[in-house]
């Protein structure tokens, strides 16, 4: 037995875990339901108002974490091929998307055997670029090849530290009332705007126990790998207004807590330190980039994908909702917002250094990161490494720079620690 | 009357050395008012006195800019990057950008960060244009340009003022277009890349000022007898197509231009400001009239269409997609209208745009293959 395995403890997949599993299974099960007695379906981008369909109980899949699944199980590389080669798409676009746009065009075939999860095509379209324009784009190519309409709500960049003007929130608003309207029409039942309401509060309970689940990671040692935090993401993706996600976080809070009274963590060695995470997950890279830090102590406490999904409104205010969505994702800020916030999380979760993984695909992303270095640093004073990578494409990421730039970060966090004990 | 070679020759050295252009506009006590690519309403620029100058770059191979600006992103808004942080473009009141895509949203932060002597106003134009909320959106957005400007540079825009700038630029506009067609008769004279000077120098100047030129240039032409052109003939369509050492390679296999769906050239002429009494909806209507461009949301996308129109009505032999190296915007419309023109029986060229390199060599060999096989298709 080698000294690493030995000292690494096995434990059980927790029940949350299981939950999650089975409640994605679900989702997809679901909509190939649906999809058989030929009523409708929607593709909808990670984050549109997913109120507006859930109140009307149409069954939504979403491309982002779908790409994102099969990246995870290693089929995106076939796929990405067939869209580069086949497809004449350019390797700079989103990996997510070329995964996408392979995918719909090999679902054409009958015969194509489906990785799983299995996501029947779509009737419609739900886009919102809150995240960024590339989903304008990649929407409208589907709209175009499948022939389905794209409810659209076109969502403004914050390109300032101020709260969006009136006019603005004004446009967005509109938008929703008119997607609702519009989609209502499309999917022939009536807008219950009761039911919206209950899914508007619990949508917001979730966000809530999400947070309170991220913020538990402060404590010391750590209560979760914070890379954990990726997996349990995908309720909040794709079953934000569900009931279900709602017993999901109560479970995982137990757990959490349980490990807090316990000492406990789900992170299997000790932990040497702790460090902010920068930026989406290398799916089909993570057991490398999970490896490479545990041999080093080094415990991603928190990262900043995972609060994307924070969206606080009060529920029937629908300005409210129309601003929240507006500043949802953190490629809808600023960069100087978006460098507070990460210095303010580092400060509290009590990070001594920074990962940040320079994504190919997500370009607003990587202009935070670079040009929010400076000011980060000067907030908060921990030393920041870069790496290269993408979130669904592996071709972009390199084990060696991986390693190395994480050794390095860890022989700076030991040199300040031993500094500060001197 | 000067020679049609002598004003082009104008056009070309102002395409060359935009810098010269800024000092005399400065030296003549005017303010000068970048416009990042590509759609700006640079009428308010110029209602209030003030010189709207083009920011398009150049070719450069970055320095500094990567600081800021990822290497792959695209090299065009590395190349403002880096002659922002260079100092390029000092003695420029400030700058107005457009935030169209995602690397127009880094640079507008990246510029506020890196750039701090000129002040950048970010602006967004609504890309859901069937919402009953858009035009009262721009016409706020607009507004709010409009004030930024008036406080950086301290000139007052009228709307008297506006309403007159509006007829200069659809004149400007309609002058452009008459160009293009006139030029189609003269190919031996307006090449590709004399084409292209006349089309870019116009990011430079006083509209009205252009104008002048160019309809002198338009009258020369006239003069000249026409032109039966032996060659082949493309239309191009990207971002941009540069340097002029891509486009000599064009003509060095006897192809000319005959039309232009490029973001830096037509794209900038093909719409006209609408009639109508408050020149700021005019403006704000401006982009609602705005079709077939990657950058517009359209649920109907018309620019497949609109290239195989202008293959026909030109009699050209093909499309050329000249797409700028990452910009992810192109990107995804490339396999998609390339797929349309081809289905409708026209040969498609890709050539990759990068202003971080003189090489030229890769495009080279593909025209020149290109030029084969279009020479095989048609005798
Ligand atoms: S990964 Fe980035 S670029 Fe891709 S869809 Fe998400 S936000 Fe957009
Ligand atoms: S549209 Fe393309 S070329 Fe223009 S800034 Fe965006 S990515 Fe760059």
């Amino acid at each position: 037995m080698s000294e690493e395995s030995k000292r690494i403890t096995q434990r059980p997949v927790p029940l949350s875990r299981i939950m999650v599993n089975e409640q994605t299974a679900k989702v997809y099960e679901d909509a190939l339901e649906t999809k058989k007695r030929g009523e409708r379906i929607a593709w909808s981008t990670a984050i549109y108002v997913q109120e507006i369909c859930e109140t009307l109980g149409v069954p939504v899949l979403y491309p982002e974490n779908h790409s994102a699944a099969l990246a995870a199980k290693h089929y995106g590389e076939d796929l990405i091929q067939y869209a580069e080669g086949n497809m004449r798409y350019p390797m700079n676009i989103c990996s997510y998307a070329r995964i996408n746009f392979a995918f719909a065009d090999k679902l054409k075939d009958p015969n194509y055997e489906w990785p799983s999860p299995a996501m029947p095509l779509p009737d419609l379209l739900l886009l919102a670029n809150n995240s960024c324009v590339q989903l304008t784009k990649w929407y409208q190519n589907l709209s175009d090849t499948l022939g389905v309409p794209a409810f659209f709500i076109d969502m403004l960049y914050n390109f300032t530290e101020e709260k969006a003007s009136a006019y603005k929130v004004k446009y967005i608003r509109t938008q929703i009332e008119e997607a609702i309207t519009a989609l209502e029409a499309f999917i022939g039942r009536k807008f219950d705007w009761d039911k919206f309401s209950e899914i508007q509060k619990r949508s917001a309970l979730n966000n809530k126990l999400f947070k309170e689940i991220i913020a538990l990671n402060v404590h010391k040692p750590a209560p979760l790998n914070g890379f954990d935090l990726f997996n349990y993401m995908a309720p909040m993706v794709i079953c934000r207004g569900k009931e279900s996600t709602t017993d999901i976080l109560l479970q995982l809070k137990k757990e959490v807590e349980e490990n807090i009274k316990n000492n406990t963590s789900t992170y299997p060695v000790d932990q040497e330190h702790r460090v902010f995470w920068e930026g989406i997950a290398c799916w089909p890279c993570m057991r490398h980039n999970l490896k490479t830090l545990r041999n080093l102590g080094i415990n991603a406490v928190t990262n900043g994908y995972v609060t994307a999904w924070d969206i606080n409104y009060e529920p029937t205010n629908l300005d409210g909702m129309a601003a929240a969505y507006n500043f949802a994702s953190t490629n809808s800020k600023s960069t100087p917002t978006v460098a507070r916030l990460r210095s303010d999380l580092i400060k509290k979760f009590g990070c001594k250094g920074m990962i940040c993984h320079v994504n190919k695909s997500c370009k607003v992303m990587d202009f935070h990161v670079f040009g929010g270095r400076d000011l980060i640093q000067k907030y908060t004073g921990v030393p920041i490494v870069n790496f290269d990578g993408d979130q669904g494409d592996s071709r972009s990421y390199s084990e060696a720079q991986f390693e190395t730039r994480i050794q390095g970060l860890a022989e700076i966090m030991k040199q300040n620690k031993e500094g500060n004990h001197a | 009357m000067r020679s049609v070679n002598a004003i082009i020759q104008e056009l070309d050295r102002i395409v060359s050395h935009p810098r010269v252009m800024l000092e005399k506009y400065l030296g003549k006590g005017k303010k000068v008012v970048g416009c990042f690519p590509i759609y700006i309403p640079e009428e308010l620029v110029h209602a209030g006195g003030m010189i709207p100058m083009g920011i398009w770059g150049g070719q450069v191979s970055p320095a500094i800019a990567g600081k800021y600006s990822p290497t792959f992103t695209c090299s065009i808004m590395r190349s403002c990057m880096e002659f922002g942080l260079t100092g390029k473009y000092q003695g420029l009141s400030c700058v107005l950008l457009s935030v169209l895509c995602d690397t127009f949203r880094g640079t507008s932060q990246s510029w506020r960060i890196g750039v701090k002597d000129i002040p950048i106003i970010p602006f967004i134009q609504p890309q859901n244009r069937e919402s009953k909320a858009a035009k009262e959106y721009l016409i706020a957005e607009y507004r709010s340009v409009r004030n930024r400007l008036e406080e950086i540079t301290g000139c007052k825009i009228t709307d008297h003022a506006l309403s007159k700038s509006i007829e200069v630029y659809n004149r400007h506009n309609q002058t452009m277009r008459e160009f293009a067609e006139v030029a189609n008769e003269h190919l031996d004279v307006v090449s590709a890349k004399n084409r292209h000077a006349v089309m870019k120098s116009s990011h430079f100047m006083e509209k009205a000022e252009h104008t002048g030129i160019v309809q002198e240039l338009i009258a020369g032409l006239k003069a000249l007898p026409v032109c039966e052109w032996k060659g082949k003939k493309v239309i191009l369509t990207g971002i941009t197509a540069e340097p002029n050492e891509l486009l000599d390679i064009f003509t060095a296999n006897k192809i000319a231009v005959v039309g232009d769906d490029l973001a830096q050239e037509s794209r900038q002429f093909r719409t006209d400001i609408p009639d109508g009494d408050n020149p700021m909806e005019r403006l704000t209507d401006q982009w609602f009239l705005r079709k077939g461009c990657s950058l517009v949301f359209e649920s109907h996308r018309c620019r497949g269409d609109m290239l195989i129109n202008q293959l026909k009505e030109n009699n050209a032999d093909g499309i050329v997609v000249c797409l700028m190296k990452f910009c992810d915007i192109e990107e995804y419309e490339y396999p998609i209208i390339a797929q349309q023109i081809e289905d409708a029986g026209y040969p498609t060229l890709c050539i990759e745009i990068d202003q971080s390199t003189q090489d030229n060599e890769q495009s080279r060999t593909k025209i020149q293959s290109f030029t084969e096989m279009i020479n095989d298709r048609r005798p």
